[in-house]
């Protein structure tokens, strides 16, 4: 007997019955789909959210405020322990020789407005060494200068997005734009960085620390140092990649010793470098595969148990063909194939449509949901159906072992 | 040869034994062409089926050509029924979903011999053997009782097997009918030198072949040689016809 003929016979057989194929199907098309249209969705987000840390550099550290951690990210960003004094400390070059620049980060949420359009970004309030801690470019104009830090002036370099925004045909150099009522004079435009998303430096707007600081935030909590004010983090890039460690250890000191923490106490900030940011991407990654491969094998599980049903059915309605195939001569081994091959067809067809589905889906999700890119992997998918033709396999076994034992003669007596 | 040495077949129905065959021996030579009679419930289709190699004897033996079928396996007795042995059922046991061409290609299938184009070759001559060459593409629900067991039968000599066996073939069918099947099975025996053993209740029936063996409760009853066979197949007249001639 051979295996196009038995694959023929199968397929004839699940023709003639649709709606009962379908619908033993339909766990393994779910679970298959599912599988597919998911997996694409968190390739997507994971290979994003990397990008987006890679863009960022992985010399780049931050230290925010507040005391650890849960893997590397500081839980609590409430208490206002680090001050603009800390930031312009660390600048000093002999104290912190691993550092290619720092700069503080204080964040404020924004109205911008110009002329009748109105959109909302976040600014931030930093130094001048901003565009090298970031690796920002500047398309248009120019960052703002020292005297600006210096003297608070109402200045501001517009992020991509907003400035297209804002200015869809005006050229936005000099312009006047109101962030929350207050007049800035538009001095440069960053070029476009990518990434999307309300975080994406091309959605914000950057202003001088100390015009955040006097104008916009109002003045925040004291710092635990005394005099400074406060600042929502502070970034710092390393020389080099191999520098981050002795950087953190550095400011890491600095600090202690600027906040007078003593030797057992912990730390009242935190230091969370990018490569541990891709580390926890990584990880969450790893636990998001493992998330799927469980719903995956209990969707293919229970798609299984409905198979192995419908075919111990099946082979009951079909005890007298089986008679009259051992009868003429099929060999237990024979009629074992025949079964083994509709079952394994059944999750095979079944596997191939919700393969279907799930590149649907999964396309449909990245066509709508623009935070949401997609990303398909063909040996997810061979995996996939792999899977569902080992389903196919496993639970095949045993009503087709059944029908292979069957004696022919009981079998053609059988109505 | 066939050989049957003292066969019982004991069926159990809960606590109670039924003796469907109570010590049966009998010889069967290559070329013979018999029919078995007795009463409903003497034994006849137990007796087939064990022939056929579809059941197996309580106890004593079976051989054919002196092998012994006790001793043979799943697969071996899957492969004298596919090649040596021809069955046909007086219920035909047509797979309803398979064309007549379809169903006698089946045994070719499982012998695997035939490459795809000798199957259908071999499949179309035999169905045109036993005059159904027109009706190669019709599933058995389009065709007679008649035409349907010349399916059957055309499906039990594809293999070239050196027996048929037929459990009351023509039960189910009128007078015509079991005309042309007594004609194909006489043209079988004597062109072919296939040897012929069927089951039959009727006397007329019985009488086409040159030796009836009776059964009674299980035992045989008398085994005796036909003193005038009646002919349907004229060997003379039309060899390479259908071999009939009307009744
Ligand atoms: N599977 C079975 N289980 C129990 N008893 C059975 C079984 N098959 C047959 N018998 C019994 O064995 C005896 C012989 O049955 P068998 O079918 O061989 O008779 P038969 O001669 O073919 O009868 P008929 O002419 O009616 O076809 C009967 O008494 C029958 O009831
Ligand atoms: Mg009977």
């Amino acid at each position: 007997m051979n295996f196009i003929e038995s694959f023929k016979i199968a397929l004839t057989s699940l023709a003639s019955n649709k709606m009962r194929s379908l619908l033993t199907m339909l766990g393994i098309i779910i679970g298959v789909g599912a599988v597919i249209a998911l997996q694409s969705i968190g390739e997507g987000v994971v290979a994003s959210s990397m990008a987006r840390l890679t863009a960022n550099g992985t010399n780049l550290i931050s230290i925010t405020p507040g005391s650890t951690s849960s893997g590397g990210v500081a839980t609590s960003t409430t208490a206002a322990t680090l001050t603009l004094e800390d930031a312009e400390a660390m600048a000093d070059t002999t104290r912190i020789t691993a550092a290619q620049a720092v700069a503080p980060e204080l964040q404020t949420g924004g109205q911008l407005v110009y002329g009748s359009v109105n959109t909302v970004g976040r600014g931030v309030g930093t130094t001048t060494a901003y565009p090298q801690v970031r690796d920002l470019t500047i398309a248009e104009g120019d960052w703002f200068q020292d005297t600006d830090y210096n003297q608070s002036t109402t200045v501001v370099v517009l992020g991509a997005t907003v400035a297209s925004t804002l200015f869809p045909a005006d050229d936005p150099i000099n312009k006047t734009i109101k962030i929350n009522r207050i007049n800035f004079t538009v001095v440069g435009v960053l070029a476009a960085k990518g990434g999307n998303g309300f975080g994406s430096v091309d959605s914000q707007v950057y202003m001088p620390i100390t015009t955040v600081q006097k104008k916009l935030a109002g003045n925040r909590q004291q710092g635990l140092s005394g005099t400074g004010k406060t600042v929502s983090d502070i970034v710092a890039k390393a020389d080099k990649p191999d520098d981050v460690d002795l950087l953190i250890s550095q400011i890491t000191d600095l600090l202690r010793e600027r906040h007078k923490i003593s030797g057992t106490q912990s730390d009242d900030f935190t230091v969370v470098n990018q490569q541990d940011l891709l580390q926890t991407a990584k990880d969450q990654a790893a636990t998001y595969t493992i998330f799927l491969l469980v719903i995956a094998s209990i969707s293919l599980f229970v798609g299984g148990i409905g198979i192995m049903n419908i075919m111990l059915v099946t082979v009951t309605e079909r005890t007298r063909e089986i008679g009259i195939r051992k009868a003429i001569g099929a060999k237990p081994f024979d009629i074992l194939i025949q079964f083994m091959i509709e079952s394994i067809s059944i999750c095979l067809v079944g596997g191939l449509i919700g393969v279907v589905l799930g590149v649907i889906s999964s396309l449909i999700v990245n066509a709508t949901v623009p935070s949401l890119p997609t990303q398909l992997s063909v040996s997810v998918i061979v995996i996939a159906v792999a899977f569902a033709v080992a389903v196919g396999l496993f639970f095949g076994i045993y009503p087709a072992r059944r029908a292979s034992r069957l004696n022919p003669i009981d079998a053609l007596r059988y109505d | 040869m066939i050989k049957v040495t003292d066969v019982t077949k004991t069926y159990w129905m809960g606590e109670v034994e039924v003796n469907a065959l109570r010590g049966v021996t009998f010889e069967v030579h290559d070329g013979e062409m018999v029919a078995i009679m007795g009463p409903s419930g003497s034994g006849k289709s137990t007796l087939m089926n064990i022939l056929g190699v579809l059941d197996q004897p309580s106890t004593g033996s079976y051989t054919i050509d002196d092998e012994e079928v006790a001793r043979m396996s799943e697969s071996q007795m899957a492969e004298i029924r596919n090649r040596k042995i021809g069955f046909v059922f007086q219920s035909f046991n047509l797979l309803p979903r398979l064309t007549a061409l379809g169903n006698v290609e089946l045994p070719m299938l499982y012998s695997g011999m035939f490459s795809r184009a000798e199957r259908y070759e071999r499949a179309a001559s035999a169905l045109e053997s036993v005059g159904l060459g027109d009706r190669l593409d019709h599933k058995p629900k389009e065709l007679s009782g008649g035409q349907q067991q010349r399916v059957a039968i055309a499906r039990s000599l594809v293999n070239d097997p050196t027996i048929i066996l037929a459990d009351e073939p023509t039960g189910a069918l009128d007078t015509h009918s079991t005309e042309e099947v007594l004609g194909i099975f006489q043209r079988l025996n004597y062109e072919d030198g296939i040897t012929v053993i069927f089951v039959t209740h009727e006397q007329d029936v019985a009488d086409h072949c040159r030796r009836i063996v009776r059964i009674r409760d299980g035992l045989i009853e008398s085994d005796r040689p036909v003193l005038s066979q009646r002919w349907v197949y004229q060997p003379m007249l039309n060899s390479g016809e259908l071999g009939l001639v009307k009744g």
